[in-house]
């Protein structure tokens, strides 16, 4: 326990010990992007897009689980970092496409909001399928458009720690993971009631809930 | 440098189902000098002068890490020996565990007694099933000799994942959950398998321990080079008239091990380290095979000739994407991004952007993966880009002839 001093930015703070760099970061209003971290719940690591450089370190580290050590120094926003982070994002975009655009959820969208962020326009690559599935729309609780989804992970994190489930885990492998319930089955009302904590976590409105979307396409009207 | 066996010292001298042929070339005396004479501390001490590092790919030093095992203030310890090896032309471990188990056995045994661990797994790669039998029965019988008291050895089968040798994935997997990296901190001396400190070894590492305890670490330094002490095993295959396993003193140059040993012709590139492995060009052959150079996992692919090299890239890419866990978006999406470039190189769509691009997703891909195969997955594209420029250019270049012609023709 006790204090440890880092440098962030140039900017000598002191933190208490353990803490990671996100959460010092935080703490002292410097922002470091993330898409797949939620302070609620354990860290993910999984985005990258958190990444900064620490001097010393080989590659970048995310910031989100990556511990403080005394005398740590740490840049959020060097060109590599900035580089890097676009690059991600560039790749999230790539296979995240379908309807997103047009759709009354993509002012929710986390990913869309941090590209603009970002300045990061049309991504450079391609790839020969991106990814698509069919909406589900037969759970009164929550919707599903996997087409959407950005492996995050964070509902099933959210499943896991807030609503003590375990109903969501991550299927298949490689670019074909893909969130799922049970043995990939329909999202039915009898897997996933009423709590709507994945919802909640979901950055990009691959889950929602059916009240909300109703609301806003009305208004949309 | 010639060849020269210490690892593999009893590979063929022995019959692998019988400890008793075994013991009669010496085995087992290093464990029971480790156990009648030495303190773990010892060991951690022998281990530690002899500079050994680990064979699995990373080439970390044993002797610092097992120390930290051994401080980390738990009863529960476990030790992991890796024998996944499920790297693209690696089949070294396979042929040390099937003919020589039982150094292997010690190697582990006395391992575990330095750092105090009461249960050693060894993790065998789903495809070396037919292997299990024979380290079962070689288990069992250093068990009924009295040689495994200290110590439970079980064997853990992998279930067909190229990602679970890397350890943090193979502790998952071990575990009972989807076999994914984790992140780090924490390393697994301090939480590792079951949230416990934990050692894991590559199979050739652990088979190196009984020679360094029976000689001591001062006769195992002066074998190798200043940064690489001992012997590598290697697998050669590919374009070779004789593909196989061969044990060198580290610093040998590739071209012993490619050309004299196996006999390559008309080479045009050689890859060291399997699918993510360095790709070094024909003229480079004098390059000495160290962890200050080049040598991953012991893996070597020879490429003659006749072989595009983009293809090949484009093979590897194949395979990583395939074997990527899909966690963190580098690697999951920069792989499938990566084998749609080479996919269009191949067809006749490149365009000029294309060696760019794979420099743009490389950097990225390397700096910010969350686990070692997504950080190294971009080697051979670097390589191949340094080395064999021209290749990428032709073929952009001709894709661009193929858009001029007119459709009837093209
Ligand atoms: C994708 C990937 C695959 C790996 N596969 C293996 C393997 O099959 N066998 C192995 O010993 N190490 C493998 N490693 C390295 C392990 O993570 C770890 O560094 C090693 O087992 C440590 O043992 P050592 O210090 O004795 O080399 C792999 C690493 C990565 C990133």
């Amino acid at each position: 326990m006790g204090n440890i001093t880092v440098t962030i930015n140039g900017t000598e703070i002191s933190v208490p010990d353990p803490m990671t760099i996100l959460e010092a970061a935080t703490q002292n209003n410097i922002d470091i992007p993330t898409l797949c971290h939620q302070p609620d719940l354990t860290p993910n690591g999984v985005c990258r897009i958190c990444v900064v450089e620490v001097e010393g370190a080989r590659t970048l580290v995310a910031a989100c689980h990556t511990p403080l050590t005394d005398g740590m120094v740490i840049h959020t926003r060097s060109p590599k970092v900035l580089s890097v982070r676009k690059t991600i994002v560039e790749l999230l975009l790539t296979a995240h496409t379908g309807t997103c655009v047009n759709d009354v959820n993509a002012a929710n969208c986390a990913l869309h909001k941090l590209a603009s962020d970002l300045e990061v326009g049309e991504p450079r690559f391609h790839v020969q399928k991106p990814r698509f599935y069919a909406p589900e729309e037969s759970n009164p609780y929550v919707t599903r458009d996997l087409s959407k989804c950005i492996l995050c992970f964070k509902c099933v994190k959210a499943c896991d720690e807030i609503a003590g489930k375990g109903v969501l885990s991550v299927g298949y492998r490689g670019f074909e993971s893909k969130i799922i319930t049970g043995c990939d089955d329909a999202l039915t009302h009898d897997i996933c009631k009423d709590c709507i904590v994945c919802a909640d976590a979901c950055p990009t409105g691959a889950l929602s809930r059916p009240d909300l979307l109703d609301k806003k396409q009305k208004g949309a009207v | 440098m010639p060849e020269k066996q210490i690892v593999s010292m009893n590979c063929g001298k022995i019959d692998p189902d019988n400890i008793d042929t075994h013991i009669d070339q010496g085995g087992f005396k290093a464990l029971q000098k480790s156990l009648e004479k030495m303190t773990p501390e010892d060991i951690i001490n022998e281990i530690k002068t002899s500079e050994l590092k680990g064979r699995g790919g990373a080439g970390f030093l044993c002797g610092t890490k097992w120390e930290l095992a051994r401080k980390a203030g738990e009863n529960q310890k476990y030790l992991i020996c890796n024998a996944d090896e499920s790297e693209v032309g690696t089949f070294k471990d396979r042929h040390l565990l099937a003919k020589d188990p039982f150094t292997l056995i010690e190697g582990i045994a006395i391992t575990a007694y330095a750092i105090g661990a009461q249960t050693a797994f060894i993790y065998l790669r789903a495809e070396y099933h037919f292997l299990l039998d024979l380290l079962t029965n070689a288990i069992e019988q250093a068990k009924e000799k009295g040689f495994l008291k200290h110590l439970a050895v079980q064997i853990r089968e992998g279930a067909g994942a190229y990602i679970c040798g890397e350890e943090s994935a193979l502790m998952n997997s071990i575990e009972g959950r989807r076999g994914e990296s984790r992140y780090k901190p924490p390393f697994p001396t301090e939480k590792g398998l079951f949230d416990k400190p934990t050692i894991i070894n590559n199979v050739e590492t652990l088979m190196n321990v009984p020679q360094i305890i029976l000689n001591g670490g001062e006769w195992f330094k002066t074998i190798g080079t200043g940064n690489s002490r001992g012997t590598k095993v290697f697998s050669i295959s590919g374009d070779v008239e004789k593909p196989g396993v061969y044990e060198l003193e580290m610093g040998s140059p590739v071209k012993e091990l490619v050309v004299t040993l196996a006999g390559a012709k008309n080479i045009k590139a050689v890859q060291v380290g399997g699918a993510s492995g360095s790709i070094i060009p024909f003229d480079q052959l004098d390059t000495p095979l160290s962890f200050e150079t080049l040598l991953g996992s012991g893996g070597v692919i020879v490429f003659n000739n006749e072989r595009d090299i983009t293809d090949m890239v484009h093979q590897s890419m194949i395979f990583l994407s395939e074997e990527s866990c899909g966690k963190c978006t580098p690697c999951r999406e920069g792989t499938e991004v990566m084998i749609e470039i080479f996919r269009r190189l191949e067809i006749g769509e490149g365009v000029p952007e294309d060696m760019e691009n794979l420099e743009a997703l490389s950097e990225a891909m390397m700096l910010s993966s969350l686990c070692g195969l997504g950080q190294a997955a971009p080697i051979p594209v670097l390589d191949s880009l340094k080395y064999f420029r021209s290749e990428y250019e032709d073929r952009i270049e001709k894709s661009q002839i193929l858009r001029r012609l007119p459709r009837s023709i093209a």
